[in-house]
């Protein structure tokens, strides 16, 4: 009982240290700017839907509310989302690394097919029917993604560029396997056997689609989180990507925490294809990359780099989606509408002059000013 | 005199709730005059001299230029009113050349093109007249911190400026650099031109200045004629009491030899000999002092003992090991720490908080660590107490440290590696930049920790600085070492100025010993 008490006391003292008012403060104006952005998106978007429907009320509608009117159809939002968030967590591993590795797009692809391709093969049953497809899932990519990875800290080899290729070069190979290899004829498609029941993700919610994948990814972020903020490694994940001349200079080995970085984010971007497959998928038939790698770059931007936020930016982007769908299905407005939030959100959120905090601080500052409630000369309180 | 040249009034600037960093300063300029601005780390010097050049807005205040109201809305309204600045921490383009740096914006134009010769010979009559020799080829990152606050100067003076703002510009420069320099300030001032310089080295302040105005936390407290007020009122009035007095240096007995050199060379980066057959060694409770002009091969010797640069001829051993292809990682788990020459570059993570960049280099240690996890607590109250005994002025422990002021966060590098120092020390100018109540305080930290029984190599360009930590020290000249000093008291600052340039030399034999 004490030794509760006395951890509760330390967790308010924490809560405490990390959230005072300058703190809250300046989480309000960050978040402030975002929502910022996104309402001026949507103004545009509307302008758009008005300009291109018929009945643009009814296409704002869907647009809108069509997400939230029933838990099915949350449960597209959730749905959509899953995949995001993995693609999200990747993403911010990679750049808070300091990389810009693409290769998560065909992370998304590996993973999925060698999933799939474990949960047929092996036809294990229990748990270990789905732990093990994903875990191979996540390795494959892992191994795929640690060679450009390796280029870039052994022979500085643009990551960027080689990533690309890579993304091809796996798609092709998978393209190749499901049409010739493991191909299952009596799909009448390119596409594997079915996956086993036992392997297929279970369905959390009643008359949804949401499956344990999203426990899954939701764990990933906490993970993610507790790594990059809360172990050393993340430390020296940080550093080396904030400036690596400092980092090598404290003794930290920027090559092998370049590659890690980029290996880690490859792993998670690897099962949520895995996820995305056991979840959604009756064999696996991609014969693209799947565009979830870069969208994780998108997510990962709204989030600010920070992976705790990160499902919500994930969110926000599936009911973005989820009311395009809808949009699309019911209205005579493309589904294409959304591209043009999407953009215009990343733009706005990632320009920093636009409010940027150092504006937002200035009005408040002149404010402070003008109230002349000046804090006396060294007495500025310190709440470190 | 005449009407001031230009003058602030009431300014008031808060970066963020609760963080004032000018609170109702005024500031007035004579013209013709050369104008000290001084005061502690974090007083708020840069900040108002931003204001001035229009790179930060003040929430209230006014600037007049000759009595006419002026909006520093940008840096070109600035110096389109004949204002220039040399920033504290540079404002280079790393991947240009010298010349390319110095005419960005006022580019030589030849056919309407770029005038790549024009603008090199601009560097090179600049370079000429002010005696700052720089290659206008070079490109800026591979130039030393020292060549690269030349730069910045000349920059400023090819734009012809004539209300001149200098930022620290001496922290890098050799006291003969130091003093060329400020011929030509006096030349420039002679000229009708107006200064204002900010710095923290008293004696320059007595030696050039006509007046000075001192700031503290973020107020005036005066403007005074220099001839009127002496060092020492300067620096009381500054902190607001007298500075500590240098520490005594206490002998203690020579533990075994930590760090050694035996006769090592190396070329520099464009091919030339940079060091020839250096040896030294330094004990555990030695602090050998490295004495020479900028630029005789305390970068590359630097470089060597970090493991920055692997390739050189000779032995090198650190408590008794080869360093030879050792990483820095390697290097630093040995118990080797180092002070960075360019604090902005290798010293701190700007986007890091205070904690981030004080824990740096002790993150692995045990103590930190429960499992796979930081202790936070632990390394909050580590950040902390290092912030407290350094006197680093911040607003909170999470704050990026780039919101620090200069001098504040050179306290927090010499902190992070005096506290994190196992054997050896590596201290590469690490007072740069910091005032002189807190040169003292971090004087007293690297001399404690002689006394623990560590040795340490200083490298610094401020003589005095050497003389009042070092007994024993060496003194470069064109990558050797041209004199082995064992007591330094007993030599002049005449004799080792002979040294330094080469003049002299001891002989072989005695060098040997
Ligand atoms: N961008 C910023 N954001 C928040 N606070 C800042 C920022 N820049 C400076 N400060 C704060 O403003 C105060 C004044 O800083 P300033 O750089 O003007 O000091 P300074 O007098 O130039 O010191 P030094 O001698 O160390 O260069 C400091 O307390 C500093 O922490
Ligand atoms: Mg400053």
């Amino acid at each position: 009982m004490k030794r509760l008490s006395a951890f509760v006391s330390r967790l308010c003292s924490w809560f405490k240290s990390q959230f005072t008012s300058r703190h809250l403060l300046t989480a309000l104006i960050e978040g402030g700017r975002t929502l910022i952005a996104i309402l001026i998106a949507y103004l545009v978007a509307f302008a758009v839907i008005g300009f291109v429907s018929d009945d643009p009320e009814m296409a704002i509608r869907w647009f809108v509310f069509g997400p939230l009117s029933s838990p099915t159809e949350f449960g597209e939002v959730l749905k959509n989302a899953t995949p995001l968030l993995f693609a999200g967590i990747a993403a911010c591993l990679i750049i808070k690394g300091g990389n810009f590795n693409m290769f998560t797009e065909g992370a998304f692809y590996a993973g999925g097919l060698i999933a799939a391709l474990a949960a047929i093969y092996f036809d294990l049953s229990g748990i270990l029917a789905i732990i093990i497809p994903l875990a191979c899932g996540t390795l494959a990519a892992m191994l795929i993604g640690y060679i450009p990875a390796k280029l870039k800290a052994k022979y500085e080899v643009n990551e960027f560029v080689s990533s690309i290729m890579f993304n091809f070069i796996v798609m092709w190979i998978g393209v190749w396997l499901i049409s010739n290899v493991v191909i299952d004829v009596t799909s009448g498609d390119n596409a594997t056997a079915p996956i086993p029941d036992a392997s297929r993700l279970r369905i959390l919610f009643e008359n949804t689609n949401v499956t344990t994948g999203l426990l899954i990814a939701l764990g990933v972020a906490v993970v993610a989180y507790l790594y990059m903020f809360r172990t050393r490694f993340g430390f020296r994940l940080r550093m080396t990507g904030d400036n690596k001349a400092f980092a090598r200079s404290v003794g930290i080995d920027v090559g092998r925490a370049g590659v890690s970085s980029q290996i880690l984010g490859i792993g998670v971007a690897g099962l949520g294809g895995g996820v995305e497959i056991l979840a959604n998928y009756h064999r696996f038939n991609w014969k693209t990359l799947p565009g979830f790698g870069f969208d994780g770059f998108m997510v990962a931007i709204i989030a600010k780099n920070r992976p705790l936020l990160v499902p919500f930016a994930a969110l926000f982007i599936g009911y973005l989606r989820s009311g395009a769908d809808l949009m699309a299905f019911n209205t005579d407005v493309a589904q294409e509408v959304v591209q043009i939030i999407q953009g215009l959100i990343l733009i706005l959120v990632a320009s920093e002059a636009f409010f940027s905090s150092a504006w937002f601080r200035g009005v408040i500052a002149k404010r402070m000013f003008r109230r002349k409630q000046l804090a006396p000369v060294g007495g500025v309180d310190d709440h470190a | 005199m005449s009407l001031p040249i230009l003058r602030m009034q009431g300014i008031c600037k808060s970066y963020g709730p609760g963080i004032i960093a000018a609170d109702d300063v005024s500031f007035s300029v004579d013209a013709g005059e050369i104008h000290a601005l001084a005061g502690e780390n974090g007083a708020g010097k840069t900040t108002l001299m931003k204001i001035l050049f229009g790179m930060e807005k003040a929430q209230r205040g006014e600037i007049f230029i000759n009595e006419k109201p002026v909006v520093m809305a940008d840096p070109n309204i600035a110096m389109a009113h004949g204002i220039g600045m040399v920033h504290q921490h540079f404002m280079l383009v790393d991947d240009l050349t010298v010349a390319e740096n110095v005419s960005l914006g006022i580019e030589p134009k030849r056919h309407g093109l770029f005038d790549r010769e024009a603008a090199r010979e601009l560097v090179r009559t600049l370079a000429e007249r002010f005696d700052m020799p720089v290659d206008p080829d070079a490109f800026i990152r591979d130039l030393s911190v020292a060549n690269k606050q030349k730069v910045e100067i000349l920059k400023v003076l090819a734009r012809r400026a004539d209300i001149i703002i200098l930022d620290e510009p001496t922290a890098v420069l050799t006291p003969q650099e130091t003093k060329r320099f400020f011929e030509q300030l006096t030349a420039l001032r002679k000229a009708g031109r107006t200064i204002i310089v900010i710095t923290h080295k008293l004696p320059e302040i007595k030696a050039i200045c006509d007046r000075i105005t001192i700031m503290r936390k973020g107020r005036t407290v005066g403007t005074y004629d220099v001839a009127s007020i002496s060092e020492q009122e300067i620096s009381r009035l500054m902190i607001g009491s007298d500075p500590l007095p240098e520490p005594i240096l206490e002998s203690i007995d020579p533990g075994p030899v930590l760090l050694s050199m035996h006769d090592v060379s190396c070329l520099s980066p464009s091919g030339k000999s940079a060091l020839r057959g250096i040896t030294f060694e330094v004990r555990g409770g030695e602090l050998l002092g490295v004495v020479g002009v900028e630029g005789n091969g305390q970068r590359e010797l630097v470089d060597i003992l970090t493991g920055r640069k692997t390739a050189y001829a000779g032995s090198v051993q650190l408590a008794g090991d080869s360093l030879q292809g050792l990483s820095i990682a390697r290097i630093r788990r040995h118990g080797l720490s180092f002070i960075p020459e360019d604090r902005m570059k290798d010293g701190v993570d700007l986007d890091g908080s205070l904690v981030d960049n004080a824990t740096a280099a002790i993150r692995d240690d045990r103590q930190f660590n429960i499992g796979p996890f930081q202790s936070d607590r632990k390394l909050d109250a580590y950040a902390k107490r290092l912030a407290e005994r350094y006197e680093v002025r911040h607003e909170s422990l999470r704050e990026p440290i780039r919101h620090l002021s200069g001098g504040n966060m050179q306290k927090v590098v010499c902190g992070r590696e005096i506290s994190a120092c196992k054997t050896v020390l590596i201290a590469d100018q690490p007072t740069r930049g910091v005032d002189v109540g807190s040169v003292r305080t971090i004087h007293d930290h690297i001399e404690l920790l002689r006394q623990h029984g560590k040795a340490i190599l200083l490298i610094s360009s401020d003589l005095s600085e050497i003389r009042t930590l070092c007994r024993r020290a060496i003194v470069l000249h064109q990558g050797e070492i041209v004199a082995h000093i064992d007591d330094l008291a007993a030599y002049t600052e005449e004799e080792l100025g002979l040294y330094m340039l080469g003049l002299k030399r001891q002989r072989t034999t005695e060098a040997g010993s």
